[in-house]
């Protein structure tokens, strides 16, 4: 199977609402794409690397992180005691999200390892899509938040 | 004396997943944050059971295990690993590795206390015991024939699995005791969400199933907004717990 044959669209949105679904009883919808450079946020990443090379980033506006946090803890957002605990939640997020993607890539025979997930947070900056093989770019809304889900892949470490 | 689970993951909002799933039981849990702490923690504490993450830093979940299979004090602890990935290479190297069961994130408490009530019975934490960080059963109290439930002032999900959780046994006890009526006392609470809106019908559900009349109480602001949602709707509300006393 060629790389460029990798349903990467249907997975990463399949792996996406399932782990909103299924962590956060939030139901996500897709939407345009949007301007999220200017807005402060937090990145969950995570690696790939073997047989293929690739990076999965989840971006969440501050307001969402919060709000995705106090779900997956069960918390009010007003209990939520430092920045730790959103970044602790937002890499699990990523690594669930990768975890998924990385098991479809294995089983097409792409196999790779996951990386532990990073943090990266602030605003004024934009992640660029060049060199790789197939990407993916998913913006999703819940209530009043967005998401963006991104996923970058090419052959070979 | 309940069981003892050592949980060993990086990941500290796994750790208290995990811990929020066993809140209801009479269950000691020990936390971990990589295998070389998870080895160190089995081997002092003598853990009943070990829900173990794989990819950690430091030392992963499969070098921990297979140092624990070194042990003749630890290998026999049962262990069910929890994993991002579902591929099959992954799920196979996990079942060669020995474990009791696996776990593919994402997972609800539920699917997770399904997996060790497969391995060893959990025993539901004493009703009338007091219990740590709001256990479910200090909102219940009999008052005559009747069975008081009172909604705390903030509804947080924490509440609600214990509310819900000990709602069935409750009810178990109260029909098995000839108790038919019951009061929901939602005085104390000062605005709708949808929580509380679920943890209602939960109730009502499962009360009326169980032959259990149940009256609602609400203040006047709270009974005006219940009104004004579909699934609530249709519920009587009394604006005293004297009021529907004497419903009854």
């Amino acid at each position: 199977m060629e790389l460029a044959a990798f349903d990467l669209p249907t997975f990463l949105r399949g792996a996406t609402q399932e782990v909103f679904d299924t962590m956060l009883s939030m139901e996500l919808s897709e939407q345009a794409s949007q301007d999220l450079c200017d807005t402060n946020r937090i990145v969950g990443s995570v690696s790939l690397a073997g047989k293929i090379s690739g990076t999965i980033n989840i971006h969440v506006t501050d307001p969402f992180a919060h709000q995705i946090t106090a779900n997956m803890l069960g918390m009010e957002l007003d209990e939520i005691d430092s920045d730790e605990e959103v970044h602790d939640v937002i890499g699990e997020l990523s690594n669930m999200i990768g975890g998924d993607l990385k098991s479809r890539l294995c089983d097409a025979g792409f196999t790779c390892e996951l990386s532990i997930p990073s943090i990266t947070s602030g605003k004024d900056f934009c992640i660029e899509s060049r060199g790789w093989a197939v990407n993916e770019r998913v913006y999703f809304q819940y209530q009043e938040h967005i998401a963006l889900i991104e996923a970058f892949i090419k052959n070979g470490g | 004396m309940g069981l003892k689970i050592l949980t060993v993951d990086d990941s500290k909002t796994i750790r208290m997943i995990v811990k929020k799933a066993f809140r209801p039981y009479d269950v000691q849990i020990v936390e971990g944050e990589n295998g070389v702490e998870g080895l160190a923690l089995a081997a002092k504490e003598k853990p009943d059971l070990i829900i173990l993450d794989i990819t950690m830093p430091v030392m992963n979940g499969a070098e921990m295990l297979a140092k624990m299979k070194e042990e003749p004090d630890l290998k026999n602890i049962p262990v069910i690993m929890l994993t991002a990935e579902a591929g099959k290479d992954n799920v196979m190297r996990i079942v060669q590795l020995g474990v009791k069961d696996y776990m593919v994130k994402p997972f609800k408490g539920e699917q997770l206390i399904e997996r060790v009530t497969n391995i060893m019975p959990l025993t539901e934490k004493k009703a009338d015991a007091p219990a740590e960080e709001g256990g479910g059963s200090k909102y219940f109290s009999l008052d005559g024939d009747i069975q008081m439930l009172a909604v705390p002032a903030k509804i947080l999900r924490p509440t609600i699995v214990e509310v819900e959780t000990q709602l069935k046994p409750k009810l178990k006890e109260m029909t098995s005791g000839g108790i038919k009526k019951m009061i929901l006392d939602l005085t104390k609470i000062k605005e709708t969400n949808v929580s509380l809106i679920k943890l209602i019908i939960t109730i009502l559900d499962n009360s009326q199933m169980a032959g259990v009349k149940v009256l609602t109480v609400a203040g006047a602001t709270l009974g005006k907004e219940l009104k004004d949602f579909q699934e609530t709707g249709n519920i009587p509300i009394h604006f005293s717990v004297d009021d529907a006393k004497a419903a009854f």
